[in-house]
Order: structure tokens, then sequence, then C-alpha cells
């Protein structure tokens, strides 16, 4: 009988000793922070315009670039799998690695790092991407009218010169009809204003920070000023029209470099203490 | 003052007296001495003809825990009673060792006083000839412990039912006895008297406890096979979780006894028997008419009726509970009603009748879960809900009977049940996360994800055994051989509800199933005695289920739908690609076969100690949701082994009545649960095990009844090694209870007072993310007294206020608490236990006797 009781106390010592070794269900959360600003290697300098070349030839002087960020979601969906896949819902559940819910307007022409209002959180899976929730409301909503992108500046090409100015919104005014009438929702407008999925492979950590890094000179590689729309003409001003029914190649150009996944939008991830 | 002498039948065990005994059979108790009762002057003439007592004899001779099963009026039972106290008898003898053997006496009354009692009792003969109540069937069962040892515990069960032998050192036969009271809600809080169980309750008053067990979650009884006097409680193709087991319906002041086995070591265990099974038996031991009343903190009002013929057995009563409460915090309001009767009799001297017949009738509203960051942000308090919408109702309605032959070394058994349920639960887990916009459908936002299910079931169950006695090798061996069948007719839907408030408007369908579901079993079962230290018992289950499912919505969504008849929003759709007709449903039928193999050695060298081993394996059925046409059902299976050590013993001179058990476990399932909270129910995972130690003590004395147990266990991935989220790897249990008669009376009365306190501690349960829950550390307690059978009682469930989470978890939700943005990392969500509740309770009892 003693020795039995001996056993048990034993095994169960054992166990409990255990229970020292054991003793997660895998990965964490921990929180975030954010910041965004100018790229570093943009040369952008505070309050100064930034002057660049783009690949249509246009010289540009941009003296405005802001961009209004609602939301940061980062996912470990890898981008190439997540736009081959079809009707990829604007917010799957399930595989969020992070989140920073809540922005404000961001100076794309200024490197010094600007935080997110909020902290984030999030957890130590492996992040592959990362979304950029350009509105301030329901990403459902048709009605949205704050402006995501201000822009104004000046391009030159062959001794023409375009002064330009645009602010973009994503609301009823990027709404586009459905290709199929038996697919209503095959443009949903949150795809509008959802920028996904940028690639970014980084595990958070405790008190880590989200560097999000953008290149002005990205919303203007494909945009040819010649098609702007006059606005006035004493000052001569030139602008981006801010629907897509009416959009010309400079218009569209500008709105699908805001959403790009590649080329306006970089993240880093800054360790701790930083 | 008159004196009569009372005349005596020793009925069942002087016809068996005369008997040499041979292995394997026991010679009943013998009467010694005898002592004459005297009824007190101007007692009224008897009711009838005879007093029949129905006792113990002890191994020590004496007549103890006596009860009157059939009057003559209380002046006349209380002499006999009186009387037959002062008698002697030889024990009964099993192989030798005196037991203790439960039969009964019939006193006749005066008008057979010419006859000697004496003479009746000691051959057996004359007077049971004559007996108004002739001899029952009789025969004789171990108790849990009888282990290889030879210090058997035996008695002798009037209607001749046969309790199964135990399994080893975790089949918990658990006597509720005077831990009736602790106070609990529900007869699912009789678990708790069993190591390593924790129950949590997401859903509210009326939603079923999500149970955990050694390491086990299973959730409503879908890794854990509950049955209630032998009739099945697990639902198959209940959508809320195959195996869903609701409790509710059992009126907990019923609960005699409960079998518990922690683990798959018995062949009579069926399906979802994982972590093991649970069976409730219902009872009666409070003679008469009893009626009790209470109120108290939020609302809650109760009213019990039990009444049970004094001369009938245990197993005749009937019993109506009707309750309700408007709960605590938000949303918690719930109601119910239940009904049970039951009857034994006997339709010869060897075969003998139960029939039961349950209902029940429940509606309950849920708070669900909260989330941490809003209450610490202030926007919820503790016990609010963030979906008022949440709740459900249910009904069961349940008749059952079985017959039980016994003669000699032959015992068989046949039952049958029909029983009817229905349930409806809404839940929602995660609020506004789950309604992906389809390019079919017109656009929407997050409508939201409450779900609501509801499920109808009918089930035909038939089982039956044969059980054979034999002597070799000198010893008493046994076989048994039985069978199981359950025919299961289910429907059962799954909805999305729009959200707002007082919307009852579904805008999908997630499953519209209707199955025919079929479960054969057959085992043996051997009880094979060596010496009178060694005995292995065990043998082989093989269950064949078949499943027939009719899907009625077999198809979601189409990819290129029809132009001209574009399917919107609609949920179950009739064409395939580029608009094709097709029906919406779609039928699959497969079948499954499951070889269970279970043994149990116990070993007995030393006077109440038990060694036990026991190995075995458990399976859970498929879900019919997860049925594929023409495969090969697949089954989640469980081997689990485990040795154990267990003691027992009468001790100060037989006031002390101790128990203790030890034992280390460990199981491996290939196909575990784990909880999604997009489903709201526990989906497969992969493959899990668990290594495990327990301890648990009980000591009864005359004035107490203490059980204490603990229990740890650490449950992993078997590939990544994580720990599994949610089951609690520590669990300890305090149960005790104190009761005594004050030395004074009350106009000339007995005033006993009782009192009984539970104390529960869960340690930190293991949660998605490495993180770990808080500890629940919960006291209830009760104390009551007792006059002329009216009983005052207060009792305080969570004593000390003490503010616990239930349920906690690690999982994104929505609940647009903080907007415009929605949360989608995952966050701690929690379900409030509840506060102090304090509960008073009068009852009267009339016409009876304990």
């Amino acid at each position: 009988m003693k020795r039995a009781a001996h056993v048990m106390l034993g095994v169960l010592g054992a166990l409990l000793a255990c229970a020292g070794c054991v003793d997660t269900t895998g990965n964490r959360l921990v929180g975030i922070r954010a910041q965004a600003s100018a790229a570093p290697d943009v040369g952008a300098v505070a309050g100064q315009p930034l002057r660049f070349s783009t690949p249509r030839g246009f010289d540009v002087t941009l003296t405005t670039a802001r961009v209004y960020i609602g939301a940061l979601y980062f996912s470990t969906v890898a981008p190439t799998t997540a736009s081959g896949a079809q009707e990829a819902p604007c917010v799957a559940p399930g595989i969020t690695t992070g989140e920073v819910r809540g922005g404000q307007v961001f100076d794309a022409l200024d490197p010094t790092p600007q935080p997110f209002p909020v902290d984030g959180v999030g957890s130590d899976l492996p992040t592959r991407s990362a979304a950029l929730w350009l509105t301030a409301g329901d990403v459902n909503a048709d009605d949205e009218r704050t402006v995501v992108l201000q822009v104004a500046g000046e391009a030159s090409r062959g001794g023409f010169s375009w002064p330009f100015e645009g602010a973009l919104r994503i609301g009823s005014n990027r709404v586009t009809p459905p290709r199929n009438p038996a697919l209503p929702s095959s443009n949903p407008i949150c795809e509008q204003r959802i920028v996904s999925p940028v690639a970014f492979e980084a595990t958070f950590s405790e008190g880590a920070v989200v560097w999000l890094q953008v290149d002005a000179r990205a919303f203007f590689s494909a945009v040819n000023f010649a098609t702007l729309e006059q606005g006035s003409m004493d000052p001569v001003r030139y602008r981006f029209r801010d629907e897509t029914a009416t959009a010309e190649q400079a218009d569209t150009s500008l709105f699908n470099a805001l959403r790009a996944t590649a080329g306006p939008y970089r993240f880093e991830l800054l360790p701790s203490g930083t | 003052m008159s004196r009569c002498r009372l005349v005596l039948w020793l009925v069942l065990v002087a016809a068996l007296a005369a008997r040499p005994a041979r292995a394997g059979e026991v010679l009943p108790p013998e009467v010694l001495t005898r002592a004459e009762a005297t009824v007190p002057p101007g007692a009224p003439p008897p009711t009838q003809d005879h007093v029949l007592l129905e006792f113990t004899v002890s191994e020590q001779g004496r007549a103890e825990d006596l009860v009157v099963l059939e009057s003559a009026g209380p002046a006349w039972d209380a002499a006999a009673k009186e009387a037959l106290a002062r008698w002697t008898f030889k024990p009964a003898l099993h192989e030798g060792v005196a037991v203790a053997a439960r039969t009964r006496l019939s006193f006749s009354m005066p008008a057979r006083r010419e006859v000697d009692a004496g003479v009746g009792a000691a051959d057996g003969g004359a007077g049971g000839a004559e007996a108004p109540h002739p001899p029952h069937a009789s025969e004789v069962f171990d108790d849990a412990l009888d282990g290889g040892h030879g210090e058997h515990v035996m008695s002798t069960v009037i209607t001749g039912r046969l309790e199964p032998k135990s399994r080893g050192a975790s089949d918990l036969r658990i006597e509720v006895g005077q831990l009736k009271l602790v106070p609990r809600q529900t007869a699912g809080d009789l678990l708790k008297l069993a190591p390593g169980i924790l129950l949590t309750n997401e859903g509210g008053d009326g939603h079923p406890e999500r149970i955990f067990l050694r390491g086990f979650d299973a959730r409503e009884g879908q890794d854990l096979e509950l049955t209630v006097d032998g009739v099945p409680v697990n639902d198959v193709g209940n959508l809320h979780g195959n195996g869903y087991a609701d409790l509710n319906f059992v009126i907990p002041e019923l609960v005699e006894q409960l079998r518990v086995i922690e683990g798959p070591f018995d062949p009579r265990q069926g399906n979802f028997a994982v972590a093991g099974s649970a069976a409730y038996e219902l009872g009666l031991k409070q003679r008469g008419l009893t009626v009790k009343g209470t109120y108290g903190s939020f609302d809650t009002q109760r009213v019990v009726l039990l009444w049970g013929p004094p001369a009938a057995s245990t197993r005749t009563f009937g019993g109506v509970s009707l309750q309700r409460t408007a709960g605590f915090g938000q949303n918690r309001a719930a109601q119910s009603a239940r009904a049970a009767a039951g009857y034994e009799g006997r339709l010869s001297e060897t075969t003998s009748l139960r029939v039961q017949a349950i209902g029940y009738a429940a509606g309950f509203r849920s708070a669900g879960v909260l989330r941490d960051d809003d209450l610490r942000a202030g926007r919820v308090g503790f016990f609010d809900s963030l979906d008022p919408r949440q709740g459900g109702d249910a009904t069961r309605a349940s008749l059952s009977g079985d017959l039980h032959y016994h003669l000699g070394g032959f015992t068989a058994h046949q039952q049958a049940a029909l029983v009817f349920r229905s349930s409806r639960i809404r839940e929602n887990f995660t609020g506004f996360l789950t309604d992906v916009q389809l390019a079919r459908q017109a656009p929407h936002g997050q409508r939201g994800d409450l779900i609501d299910r509801d499920s109808e079931a009918l089930t035909l169950v038939a089982s039956g055994y044969g059980r054979m006695r034999g002597a070799l090798l000198s010893r008493s061996q046994e076989l048994e051989l039985g069978y199981f069948a359950r025919y299961d007719v289910v429907t059962a839907q799954q909805q999305r509800l729009l959200a707002g408030p007082d919307v009852n408007t579904p805008y999908a369908k997630d499953a519209d199933l209707s199955s025919r579901l079929s479960d054969v079993g057959l085992y043996a079962d051997a009880n094979l005695s060596f010496t009178p230290w060694l005995t292995l018992r065990g043998g082989l289950r093989a269950d064949l289920l078949t499943f027939l499912v009719n899907d009625a919505c077999a198809v979601g969504d189409v990819r290129r739908p029809s132009a001209a008849n574009p399917p919107g929003d609609q949920s179950c759709l009739a064409q395939r690609d580029f608009g094709q007709y097709r029906e919406p449903t779609e039928r699959a039928s497969a079948f499954g076969v499951a070889v269970m193999p279970r043994a149990t050695l116990l070993v007995g060298p030393f006077k109440g100690v038990t060694l036990t081993g026991s190995v075995g394996d458990g399976v859970r059925s498929v879900d019919p949701q997860f049925v594929t046409e023409n495969r090969e059902t697949p089954f989640a299976s469980i081997r689990a082994w485990e040795g154990g050590v267990v003691y027992a013993a009468k001790l100060l001179d037989e006031t002390l009545d101790v128990s203790a058990r030890g034992v280390v476990f460990g199981t491996r399932v290939d196909k575990d649960l784990v909880f999604n909270e997009q489903e709201g129910r526990n989906l497969i995972g992969g493959s899990t095990s668990r290594l495990g130690g327990l301890v648990q003590a009980r000591a009864r004395g005359g004035f107490f009844d203490v059980q204490g147990h603990g229990t740890f266990v650490r449950s992993q991935f078997d590939d990544t090694g994580l720990l599994v989220p949610y089951v609690p790897d520590l669990v300890l249990r305090l149960d005790a209870a104190l009761f005594k008669a004050l030395p004074w009376r009350l106009f000339d009365a007995a005033v006993e007072v009782r009192a009984g306190v539970g104390v529960t501690y869960v340690g930190r349960r293991a949660l998605p993310f490495g993180e770990r829950s808080d500890v629940i550390f919960v006291t209830d307690a009760n104390v009551e007294a007792s006059w002329r059978g009216v009983t005052l009682g207060l009792s305080a469930l969570n004593l000390f206020d003490t503010r616990y989470r239930l349920s906690e978890f690690n999982f994104a939700s929505d609940f647009r608490t903080a907007p415009p943005f929605p949360t989608l990392v995952p966050v701690r969500h929690f379900t409030a236990g509840a506060p102090r509740t304090v509960l008073l309770t009068l009852a009267f009892s009339l016409g009876g006797a304990p």
C-alpha cells in the first residue's frame, strides 16, 4: 500500500513538475504601433517640394501629397495567394495578424515618421501581407466623402507644363457597375477602398513598430498629365477628375496608383523601442 | 399497555439458506436471534396485515438502513423497525466471506400472532408460502471496489438488478448521499463529484453545460456518453455538435446514483464514450409527498413536487419541477418545466419491470460572450450582453421500459425507449465578421453572425444482454453478451439572422439536413476471477453505424450563375455553373464499423486495497454534416490506458467509511475537437494526447460526508506538442456535508440541522495565442434545518461573490463596439460567472419515511 502510494505520488509529482515545461498553445498576442512617412529613398524634405521624373517623361514638382489612411491590417496570406483568389472577400476573417484601427492624413512628402493616432494589436503569427484601408468609415458604405488623396504640383514635358491638383474620394463616385448582372457584387466598393495585399514579411513582437513608407512618386508613374481636365483658366490649373465614370487616362492612372499594391507603399518592421 | 407479538417471515433469504454454497454463489443471511415488537397502547388498528421492511444485513449481522416499504401505520411501522434493529443475523456469505446483503422482511400483523416467527424465518418454508408479498427475484452484485481482493461488499437487490462491475480506479460509482446538501442547480452539476470535471456554460440557464473532463473539451457531451437510466442522452445529428447532450431535463432531486467512467474501459460503453461516460440513475429515497419551494436572488423561483409511494421501491416515483429566473445581468432570463415518473414492479418471482416517462420544456435567454477590451474600456459591464437575441429553447419527451430476468446464474435484460427531442439555440460569438460578400449576392455589409440552429430528433432505442455465471477454477466466472441498437430520425437547420433589436429574420441558411442514422453494437464482456485477489474483466465491442443524409441545401454558391435566372441572395441554389438546373438537394449514405477492445485487471493482494489497470478503445461517430457518399464513415478513435490504486475500508468500529484512489492515465485521440468560434461549436482538429493523474478521497461517518479530488492533466497536440486550448489542466473540488440532530427536541420532535459546502478551484486554462485564463475559485454553501417533515434551507452559490470568468476564449470578433473599423485580431472573450445567488427553500414532506 505504501509502495503504491509512493509510486503514485512520484508520478503525480513528475506531472506537476512537467507543468513548468509546458505551457503554451503557441504564438502570442502583442501590442504594436504604427507610423507613416515619405519613403526615405525618395529624398523628400519636409516643407519642400519633391522633384522627380516619371517613366512617361514628365518632370514633376510635387508640392502636396497627403494620403488618408484609416486603418492597417496585416495577414498571414501571402500576396500571390490572395491576388489569385476569385471573389476574395474584402475582409477575410481568421487570418489577421495585426491591426491598427485608426488613422489620419499623412504627409507623403515628409520623411519624419508620423505616428498613427492609435496603438495596434497583433500576434506573432508570420505576417505575409498588409492592407491599407483608405476610408474613415464603413468600408462598405457608398456615401463616404473623405478625401483619401490630395495632390498638387506641376508637371512639364516638352515645353508644356500642367499645374495640377487633385482630391480623390472613394464613395459613390467610384462605384463600378457589375460586369455580369448575375454577379451584382462582383465589384464591391470595399475593393476600391482596401489596398491589399501589399507584401510585408514580418513577425510582430511586443512593442514593435510598423513603418509605412509612402513613395509619392509612384502615384504618378503612369499618369499622362496631358489628359488632365483643365479646372481653371486664371490661374491655369488642371485637375484630376474624381469620378470613375468620366475619368481619362490621368485620372484613372492616379486612382489606380493610389490603390496599387506594389509601388507607392512599403512596410518595414522596427523593433521595440524604436 | 397492549402487547402484540409480531410474526415474521424472512422472505427471500430463508428459502435459500438451506442450500450449500457453491463457487460464485451467495448464501443469504440467516436469523440468529429475534426480538419482539411492542406497539404502544392506543395505537390505531393496522391499515394492512403486514409491514414490509427493506434493510441491509451487515457483515456483522446487524440490520441497518431500515426502510419501510409497505406500511401498516406509523405506530406499527415504528414497532417493527425497533424490533428488527435488535435482531441478529448470520451475515450473507460470498465464497465463504461475510458480506452485506440487502433484503426484505415482512412482519405479519396480530392476526397471525400465533405463528412462530422464528420457525418461519429459519426454515424459510411455511411462512413464505403465506406471505402476501412473495419472495422477490434477487441477485448479488459487487460494488465498485470489489477488485480481486476478498473484501467484497455485496447486497441483495430486491428487484433483481445487477449493477455492472468495476472497470478500475476510474470507474466511479457515486452515491450522492448526503452530498446532496451541497447546492447544485442542475443534474449536470453532479458530474462535479467525479474527479477532473469542469462545467462551464456560455449559453445561460437552459443551455447544456460544456463539459471538460481529464483534458478533454467534451463540449455539450460530444466526447462523453451520457445516459439516464440506460436511455441515451447524446443527440446524433445535432448541428450544435454531434453528440450534443442536454441533461437539463433531469430533476436534480431525483438523481439517486451516478456512475462515471473516465475512459472507454467497459464494453457496454458505446458511441461518444471518448473521454468516458456518465450514467445517471433516477430514484427517490424520500417516500411520501414532498413539496419544495425556492425563492431567491434575481427573482429566481422554483417549485418542486415529488412523491414516492411508501410501499414501493425508490424506483417508483413521480416528480414535477417548475422554475424561472430573471437571471443575473442582462439577457439571462430562463424558465423550465420538468416532469418525471417511474415505476418498478415485479411480473413474477424472476422478472421485474421498470417503466419511466420524462417530459421537459425550457426557454432561456443567453448573454453570450463579452470582449475583454470592451469591459476594460467601460463599453460594457461584466454581466452585459452584446447580442440580446441569444438564447434558445428545448423540449424532450421520453418513454422507456425494461424487463429484467434473473434466475440462478442467468440474468437477462431488455430495454426499449422512445425519445423525442427538439432544441433551438441562438448564439453569436463573433458579432459581424463571417458574412462574406458573394459576387452573386446583392451588395451588403456584415449582416450579423447570429447562428440560429434547431434540431428535431426521434430516437428508438433497444438494448439488452444475457449474462451467465458459472464456476471454473473453483471461482465464479461470468460472461455477458449484449447488444445496443439505436435509430434516429433527425432534421436540423442552421440559419443566420439579420442583426438588429428584436429582428428574427434569417438572411442565410447554412445547413438543412434530414438524417436517418443507426447504430447497432454488439459486445461480449467476461469477468474472470483467477484467484481471490486477481480478476480480469473485459471484452470486445463492435458498432456498425449507418448514415443516410439528405442535404436540402447542397449547393450554397455557384461561380457562373445564370444571367437569365440569377440566384441573388438565395442560400440553397438550384443551378450549377452557367445556370444549368439541378435540384438543391443531395443525398449521401455511408457506413462505418468500429471494433473496440477493452480490458481491466484488478489485483487485490491486501485487505482494502485494489490495484487496477485498464486499457480500451472508444469512438465518436462522424457528424452527419460531413458524411460523404459511399465513403466509409470515419470515426474519431481514442486509445486510453490507466493505472490506479483504490482503497476502501470501514474504520473505527465501522463508524467511518473511507475510500480513496489515485490514478495515472493517458489517452490519445486521432481526431480531437477544438472550439471554432465562427461555427460556434467544436470542429475536428488534429490528433491529441493526454497524460495526467488524479487523487480522490471520501470519508463518511455518522454526521459527515466529505469528498475531495484533484486532477492534473497535460493535453497536447501530437504534431506540435502545443497545448490543447481551453481545457483545464488542474481541477480541484471539495464537497462536504455535515448533518446532526440537535440534542434537544422541539415539541417532542427532533430537529436536524445540515450544512453543505462545495469548493471548486480550476487552474489557469491554456488559451489560444499562448495566453492563460484566470483562475476559478468558487464556494457554494447551504444550511438547512428539518423538523417534523418541514425543512427550511438557505443556500448561497458563489458565497463570497467572487467575480470570475466561467469561460474564456481568444478569437477574433467584431461586435462594432468601437467603430468604424472591424476588429479582426484575436482578443480575450469571456462569459461571466454568476455572482452570489442566495436562495431560500422551504420543503414539506408528508406521509413517507426516508
